[in-house]
């Protein structure tokens, strides 16, 4: 699993698999990619409106319900209006 | 930092719980184990829908039905602070002998290794015949 | 499954792209893999970036092995006949690959 070790402390956007998509910075994860988020974010997506951030705080999230982790570029985040973007939320998993 | 730290520094402590069919469960932490199976009390469990509540004094969630745990903010800092402490004297109680790899739990010394445990470093015994 | 996973292991540094169960489809540089076919990509674009912009600001990411659906792989580097050989054989390692079994 060492392939999560990259993302500790750094700003990631985590997408559930039941197509939340959360931002949040790392801080620890284990074998079983259990992961700790502090400084939560959610990201609602809807194309009526822009996207909403939802502050949520330190979470603990089971492995199992992880669909993908993805480094944020601080950078490009902070250059995008959230409010502009109109997107359908993401599709949950479906096997 | 350990999801399981985080958790086992939670008790006493408030939490909401969501299960993977969306019920969340609000309550104090009583207690949990490596599975995260935990034990909360005086607890307000919401249906998936929301609109339906039940107050429970105590209730039992087995870790594997569990989607995410959210905790105050600031177990982060106190569990981070709590990991410096126990380091620091853990260093002090050692005392003395500079130097880490002494002994004990450190990690190995490179090149330590020896035979014995461990897979086969190059051909050789490995499963199957090889290609 | 050690068998694909030594797949993977020589796919390293490959673009591939992966479809994962919720519909997205990511391309980009295979960075690593685990025993679980979690897999690291690194570079990564999103197809059909109009109705996916979530992962805008994201350049590499981690993907759990067991949300992928499909991984599409560089014909050119996978070794067919090597892996028939090796499958009817009941061979599940493949040597020379980077974990050395």
């Amino acid at each position: 699993m060492s392939s999560l070790q990259g993302y500790v402390d750094r700003r990631v956007l985590l997408v559930l698999q039941d197509g939340r998509a959360i931002v949040g910075v790392m801080a620890g994860f284990d074998q079983r990619s259990n992961i700790v988020l502090s400084d939560c974010k959610e990201r609602v997506f809807s194309m009526d409106e822009g996207v909403e951030e939802i502050a949520l705080g330190l979470y603990l999230v089971k492995g199992d319900m992880i669909s993908l982790i993805g480094e944020l570029d601080e950078e490009i985040d902070s250059s995008v209006d959230l409010s502009t973007i109109r997107a359908d939320p993401l599709q949950p998993i479906r096997y | 930092m350990l999801p399981l730290s985080l958790l086992s520094a939670a008790q006493n402590k408030p939490m909401l719980v969501e299960l993977k069919n969306g019920e969340t469960f609000n309550g104090h932490l009583v207690n949990c184990d490596n599975f995260m199976n935990i034990t909360l009390r005086e607890v307000y469990q919401t249906s998936a829908d929301g609109d339906r509540f039940w107050k429970l004094k105590e209730c039992y969630i087995r870790g594997s039905t569990i989607k995410y745990l959210r905790v105050p903010d600031t177990l982060l800092d106190q569990v981070k602070e709590e990991q410096n402490r126990a380091r620091e004297a853990n260093r002090n109680s050692r005392g003395g002998h500079t130097g880490p790899n002494r002994g004990g739990r450190g990690a190995p010394i490179r090149g330590s290794r020896g035979g014995g445990r461990g897979g086969p470093l190059r051909g050789g015994r490995g499963r199957g015949r090889g290609l | 499954m050690q068998l694909i996973f030594s797949v993977f292991k020589t796919l390293t540094d490959q673009t591939v792209t992966v479809e994962l169960k919720n519909d997205l489809s990511i391309t980009g540089v295979l960075k690593s893999v685990d025993q679980f076919l979690n897999i690291r990509l690194d570079n990564i674009k999103v197809s059909d970036e109009n109705r996916h912009p979530h992962m805008m600001a994201v350049k590499n990411c981690f993907i759990r092995g067991s949300v992928v659906r499909y991984v599409q792989l560089p014909a050119e580097h996978v070794d067919t006949q090597l892996l028939e050989d090796a499958t009817r054989r009941g061979v599940f390692c493949i040597r020379g690959s980077p974990s050395g079994c």
